[in-house]
């Protein structure tokens, strides 16, 4: 695979770092046990496994109490649980028009279910404004406000701070989808005061697929989306534990992927912020370069702006699906097209007839991809 | 020859995390501490327990309540 231009960060990281790899061989071959299942050797091994991955991401994210932090299927399930458990019918949400279908999805079967969601626009970069938000709260009273921490079609990032500050000077939750934002940013969730925060474990984050966290503010308190065995707790009266982060880990957890995001925390901790500037680099001269080639227009904020290392483009006559299709067969450039699973945020920038093409660059991507990258799509545009 | 039993004490914890919080603040301690299954009798936490010697039984107590781990339970077992 070593010929592959792997620009598709945005969807997953790939390859994963060898740390990351070795950490899952090692889970399957040495934490065999059922973490909290028992006290023999090999359930205490796996149980100190996770304990270790979970401070290890606790504090690579910057939360306080690794209890805090829990592990989930993925970063679509931990938005269910932070959305079903603590928004209910008659409630009114805040959201954005730039959402991910994993927030906007679960946000119209709560619609249904009888809560208010008022969708507030994002600007033409794809940003939404701490204004904008508050002037949503004032007209009337608000559980809570859900938005993304950056946009997986612009790369924009959207002012986490000053949202959060608007939400609870309404009294409202401040809910987050992180999902683009780990490993990205230098996201310090304790001291951003956000309610909770979700983030998938495979994209920036470098882990495996099948994996996400939920952070939990301490008195941010949902009902659990799944219930059942956690191992302690076995009391007659069948209730789930009230304890973090038992009770809002059901079942067998997945011993390979916290093995594995575990070991990309620790891969991240030591040079992360030279891996982020690299990336925001490489991303700044593809944007640039795009623009270059002419045709293009480049959705989200202008080169200048920092960015997650996502860059979508337009071609005013060219389609989208079939650039990226002639792309990989004949350039091994790997992009995707289309609507990104976020058709609120193409409608809201006025692409949803057309889709983009999205370039998500990541930690392993050089210059030369870039290049390869850059002259492929040129040849393309020139040729058609 | 049959093992001459033990006294210990146990103690017990609302999660597996807060075990081995415990564990391993107690080993940074020097306290020997070994984790066992949780006796039924002192109730329905979390799988694991951290067995200690009773002559450590108060400086581990007031060092894990001084580090913010709740103890959920304890208890004195025989044990071998």
């Amino acid at each position: 695979m070593d010929d592959i231009v792997y620009l598709d960060h945005g969807a997953t990281s790939w390859p994963k770092p060898p740390q990351v790899v070795d950490a899952v061989a090692d889970a399957l071959a040495e934490y065999g046990g059922n973490p909290g299942r028992g006290a023999h050797r090999l359930a205490l091994a796996t149980a100190r496994m996770i304990h270790g991955a979970r401070r290890d991401l606790a504090g690579f994210l910057g939360v306080d109490d690794a209890r805090d932090l829990l592990f989930q299927p993925g970063c679509t399930q931990a938005l269910n649980l932070m959305l079903r458990g603590l928004i209910a019918p008659g409630d009114r949400v805040v959201t954005t028009s730039i959402e991910h279908n994993a927030v906007a999805r679960p946000l119209n079967l709560l619609a249904r279910e009888g809560v208010d969601v008022v969708v507030v626009a994002a600007d033409e970069t794809g940003t939404v404004s701490a204004q904008a938000i508050a002037a949503a709260l004032a007209q009337a009273p608000t559980r809570a406000v859900v938005f993304q921490h950056a946009s997986n079609l612009t790369g924009a990032i959207q002012p986490v701070a000053e949202i959060v500050a608007a939400a609870h000077a309404a009294g409202a939750l401040a809910l987050v989808d992180g999902a683009q934002a780990g490993g990205h940013l230098d996201v310090q969730l304790s001291s951003l005061r956000v309610d909770a925060w979700a983030c998938s474990g495979h994209k920036g984050m470098l882990g495996p697929q099948g994996i996400g966290v939920l952070y939990l503010a301490p008195d941010c308190r949902p009902a659990p989306l799944v219930t059942g065995g956690t191992g302690g707790g076995s009391s007659a009266d069948a209730q789930q534990p009230d304890v973090r982060p038992d009770r809002y880990e059901a079942g067998t957890p997945n011993t390979p992927g916290i093995a594995g995001l575990g070991a990309a925390a620790r891969f991240l901790a030591q040079d992360a912020d030279v891996q982020r500037a690299e990336e925001r680099r490489l991303a700044r001269r593809l944007h640039e370069g795009i623009l270059a080639i002419g045709g293009f227009r480049v959705l989200g904020p202008g080169p200048d702006v920092p960015r997650v290392p996502i860059v979508s483009a337009v071609h005013e006559r060219l389609d989208a699906d079939r650039l990226a299709f002639v792309l990989d067969r004949e350039w091994g450039v790997a992009v995707r097209a289309g609507l990104h699973c976020a058709p609120w945020a193409h409608e809201s920038l006025g692409t949803a007839a057309t889709g983009a093409l999205r370039f998500g660059v990541g930690w392993r991507n050089t210059d030369a991809h870039i290049e390869t990258a850059l002259s492929a799509l040129a040849r393309l545009v020139g040729e058609a | 020859m049959a093992r001459e039993p033990q006294a210990f004490v146990v103690l017990g914890f609302p999660s597996t995390h807060d075990a081995l919080d415990a564990e391993s603040l107690l080993g940074d301690l020097g306290i020997d501490v070994v984790p066992i299954p949780t006796p039924k009798s002192i109730g329905a936490l979390c799988g694991i327990a951290l067995r200690i010697a009773p002559a450590d039984e108060q400086r581990a107590t007031a060092y894990l309540q001084s580090a913010g781990i709740g103890i959920s339970a304890h208890a004195t077992i025989l044990d071998v």
